[in-house]
Parts: C-alpha cells; structure tokens; sequence
C-alpha cells in the first residue's frame, strides 16, 4: 500500500480562496484524494474513506466488482458529483471547492471515454470529435485540423464523415476516445473503456489508451477485467464495496 | 474577439438545427405567439387610432362663449377684452351672428334656415386656450371662471365629450392590458414547454457537451436563442397577419372613421411593428429562460 504524507487539511486551502487551494502536495501529483466518502443514501456509502494519488504520467488500472464504487470514483474526478466527505485535489484544484464556473474549465483539461462511447448518432465522426473543441471555442478551421490529426492518429482519418452508428464498435470506440484525447487532456479517465468490445479491440484500445500515458497525460481505466490489468504489468487499484482494499504497483511501473 | 465570433457562429448553428430538428413544436410555438400578439396588436391598433383621434380632437379643443342677444359691438369687445385676461386664455376670436349664418350655410348647406325670417344663431365669443390647458380638466378650470360673466348667455364645449371618450379608452386599454396579460401569460407557457421539450430532446448532447467542459451558459445560450428566435417570428407573423386584417376591414370601417376622424385609419408605424415583434422576442427570452431554470443537470 502506498502511504500518503501526512497533512495537516487546515493547510488544504488556504492559499486559494476561490476555487481550491495550490496543490499542498508534491506538484507533480495529477489527482489526490484524502478520506474520500461519497454517499448517495444516508447510511449507504459508494465510497469510504478513499485516499489516493496518482503521478502526472502515471498509467492505473481501478479494478473491482460491479458496485464496487469504481465508476463513482471516477465521476468524483470530473466533477460529475461531489465527494460527501474528504477533499480531492485534481490538477491543482479542490473539487469539492470548485464554484459552477469552475467545473467546465476543469473539464476541459480532462477526457473522460465511457463503455457506452457517448457519441451523437445526429453528427458526423468529425463533428463528435470536434465537440471537445467546440466548448473552447476554436475557430471551424483550427479545430478541423486537430479533429483530422487526432482521427488520424486512431486510424480513422478515412471515417470523419461517417456517422457513429456506421461504425463498428470499436471504431466508436475510438471515436469517442478521439474526443477525449483532441484538447490534449491532462488526464484521461476511462470506465469500462472495453466492456462492449471483443478480445482483438480490448487490445487494440488499451494499447491506444496506454499510449496516452506515454505523452505524459494521467490515465485511469476502471475495469473488472483482471486479465487486462496483469497484461499490462501496472498500477492497480483495488476497490471493493467502496473501499479500496489494494494498490498493487509492480516495481517496474514505479518511475 | 475571434473567439466571440466562433462561439457566435456555433451558437447560430446549433440554434438552427434546433429549430430544423423540431419543426412542428416551433411551428406550434410561433403560432401561439403570433395568434397573441394579433389579439394584443388589435388592441394596440384600436388605442393607437382612438389616441390620435384625441390627439386631433384636443388640437382645436377650444370654448365657446354664446352672447345674449343685442350686446352692442362695443360690449362686446369689452367682454373680449375680459375674457383675455382669464388665466390660461390665449385668444379670443368674436363671431357676430352674420358671421355664424354664413358659417352655418357653408356647412350644412344654404337651404337649411331659408324661411326663417330672423337669424336664430346667437353671436358667440370663440376662445382658444393655451395648449397645456387644452385637456378636460383644463378647460373645465376655463369654463368654470368664465361661467356667469354679464353677457354671456351660454358656454359650449367639447369637455363633456372629451370626458367621455376618455373613459372609453380607459376601458378599451384596461380590457387590452389585462386580455394581453392572460394571452401572454398562455404564450409564455408553451414557449416554456417548446423549450423544456427541446432540452429534453437534447439530453444527450448536453450531457457530452457538459462531459468536455461546455459551460451553463454555452449549452444554455442555443435554448435562449431559440426562445427569441420564435417570439420574433411570431411578432413577424402576427404584424403580417394585422395587415392582412386591416386591409381586409379597412373598406367596411373607412367611411366612419373618416367621418369621426377626418382621416382614415392608420396601421401600425415602423416603430410600433418593432415594438410588437420585440414583445414577441421578450416572450420567447422569458419563456425560454423559465424552461431552463428548472433543468439544473449537473
């Protein structure tokens, strides 16, 4: 098990009164979670008492059984809820800290890939893509170019013009993971990034996702495929009703 | 700037294929608007005509003072001299009885009094008042200090009238206000719906869009466009619609009007159909901003 410094959390905030304090911990530290619990029913918990870190770069496996709060986990990151206890530090910003305003511009510094891919079946490949680019305003031409240089890099150049329901799944896949990946995001989180998938495309996908992490960018899969997780020899997380009841780091894949 | 002009050009694409992509909801929409502001502008149209008639009228708003018979000429000019001191007179004009036959004649035709042997129309004082007393009130104040003065027999004017048509436009514009409140208040519900069903349609997209880091206002700001959008097509279409209504009823009413008024009746000035197309803009910026304060999506 990893073991978090010791923090005094009156010292979490208080260089930053608005959106969260500067990190408090080591700066090249992407995510970090301190005492984490989310709870959707009183009495019931998602999550317990989590505290993690993850390293700028690092690649990670969350593994678990369904239900085991690794979905939660991940929405806690983006924002997509807030923790009930505990604070989380994402890209030097407290979540839980984050006014309205806040949240979107954190999120355009993270991708986040679904199992179910989240594409519009209304617009084309190009546009899907071109959504992430959208949002920050990027003039039609620029965006075009990065929306093509991405799809390219995936190997679906030759589709842009498709719509996602003519498209295999994996080809959605990596449509959606095109998405993620064309603002060139801090982090990428993906849930179940290969639960629609056959073995060839599991490969095919994590193999790009990993990628990712070779860039420099924080990637997170949350799956229960264990094969995948001893395939890649990495950081493992285990969750379990909640609670994270491992965090296996082979000695190759500690920098 | 170049980014304003992007997100500008996004969002009038996203609000176009929001309109195209729901073509009967918005047709509907446009359509409660359009039917509520042809019953609101009618309202409008009538008030507008009725004022300007007021208008009109209260230009030659004048008192007139009849004479008792058989005031010498010199009486009379010193009753003038009189009257043009009372406070809020500007002038004062005497009309001898010759003069008011003559007038009489030229109005109502030459023949109408042949057989009289005597002149029955009395000599009369025309006295015209500065214009900001030229009101009901005003002239009342006038009246009142002048009634009773030696020579005067009696006093005419159009007070009792003018009082009376004032009440009718109080009437007409309390049943315009409050029918314009209860039409928009039913517009504004289905605009509200349009809008509420448009997010819902939607859904998916919103939810990605928030997914990669759209603001509130970015995934809001098509909706509220949309909303506006409609209402101003609806004002558009309701200005079309009173046209074609007036000029379809103009024949049946000119020759009363122009009676009553001198002129014919007008349709709406340039300013007053902006006016009407912004409540249309207004209804749908309202309604449509209703819709998305209950749709707080994460």
């Amino acid at each position: 098990m990893k073991r978090l410094r010791p923090l005094d959390p009156r010292s979490w905030f208080r260089h930053d009164p608005v959106g969260g304090p500067a990190a408090p911990a080591r700066a090249d530290a992407a995510i970090q979670m301190y005492h984490c619990s989310k709870s959707y029913l009183a009495g019931s918990f998602a999550l317990r008492d989590v505290s993690l870190e993850f390293a700028r770069g690092e690649f990670a496996f969350l593994t678990g059984p369904s239900g085991a709060g690794k979905t939660t986990l991940l929405e806690l990151l983006f924002g997509a809820e807030h923790p009930s206890e505990g604070q989380i530090i994402v890209l030097g910003r407290n979540i839980s800290r984050l006014g309205e305003a806040a949240v979107p511009r954190l999120r355009r510094r993270i991708g986040v890939v679904f199992q179910d891919f989240k594409l519009l079946p209304r617009l084309t490949v190009e546009e899907n893509v071109a959504l992430a680019l959208d949002v920050l305003g990027t003039p039609r031409r620029e965006a075009r170019a990065k929306v093509f240089a991405t799809l390219k890099q995936l190997g679906l150049q030759h589709r842009r013009y498709h719509h996602p329901l003519s498209l295999s799944g994996g080809e959605q896949q990596r449509v959606a993971i095109a998405r993620a990946l064309v603002n060139e995001p801090e982090i990428l989180l993906a849930d179940e990034p290969t639960g629609n998938l056959d073995a060839d495309l599991t490969l095919e996908i994590m193999d790009l996702v990993a990628s990712t992490a070779l860039r420099g960018t924080t990637v997170l899969v949350a799956t229960h495929d264990l094969g995948l997780v001893e395939r890649y020899g990495k950081r493992s997380v285990r969750l379990e009703a909640g609670r994270v009841i491992e965090d296996h780091r082979p000695a190759e894949s500690i920098a | 700037m170049r980014r304003l002009t992007v997100l500008l050009l996004y969002f009038a694409r996203t609000t176009l294929r929001g309109l195209r992509g729901s073509p009967v909801t918005t047709a509907v929409a446009i359509l409660t608007i359009a039917v509520t502001l042809v019953l609101v502008g009618a309202f409008d149209l009538l008030l507008h005509n009725m004022e300007d008639l007021l208008d009109d009228f209260g230009r030659d708003l004048h008192v007139t003072a009849y004479l008792e018979d058989g005031l010498t000429d010199a009486e009379v000019s010193r009753l003038a001299a009189v009257l043009l001191t009372v406070e809020g007179v500007e002038s004062v004009r005497p009309v001898s009885k010759d003069e008011a036959l003559a007038r009489f004649k030229d109005g109502m035709g030459a023949d109408l009094l042949d057989g009289l042997e005597e002149n029955p129309l009395p000599a009369s004082i025309e006295i015209q008042l500065v214009p900001e007393q030229r009101t009901p009130a005003g002239m009342r104040i006038v009246v009142e200090s002048i009634r009773g003065l030696p020579g005067i027999d009696d006093l005419g004017s159009g007070q009792d009238w003018v009082e009376g048509y004032l009440r009718a436009l109080a009437v007409v514009r309390g049943i315009g206000v409050g029918l314009s409140f209860i039409l928009a208040l039913a517009a504004l519900l289905i605009v509200t719906n349009t809008i509420r069903l448009a997010v819902f349609a939607r859904r998916d997209e919103l939810d990605i869009l928030r997914l990669v880091g759209a603001s509130r206002a970015f995934t809001n700001t098509p909706f509220v466009a949309e909303g506006i959008a409609q209402g101003a097509a609806g004002g558009a279409l309701a200005v079309l619609l009173l046209y074609g209504i007036f000029r379809l009823v103009l024949p049946g009413l000119e020759f009363g009007f122009e009676v009553v008024l001198g002129s014919a009746p007008r349709f709406f000035h340039a300013s007053e159909v902006a006016v009407l197309i912004g409540q249309g803009a207004a209804l749908g910026l309202i309604g449509s901003v209703a819709a998305l304060i209950g749709n707080a999506r994460p």
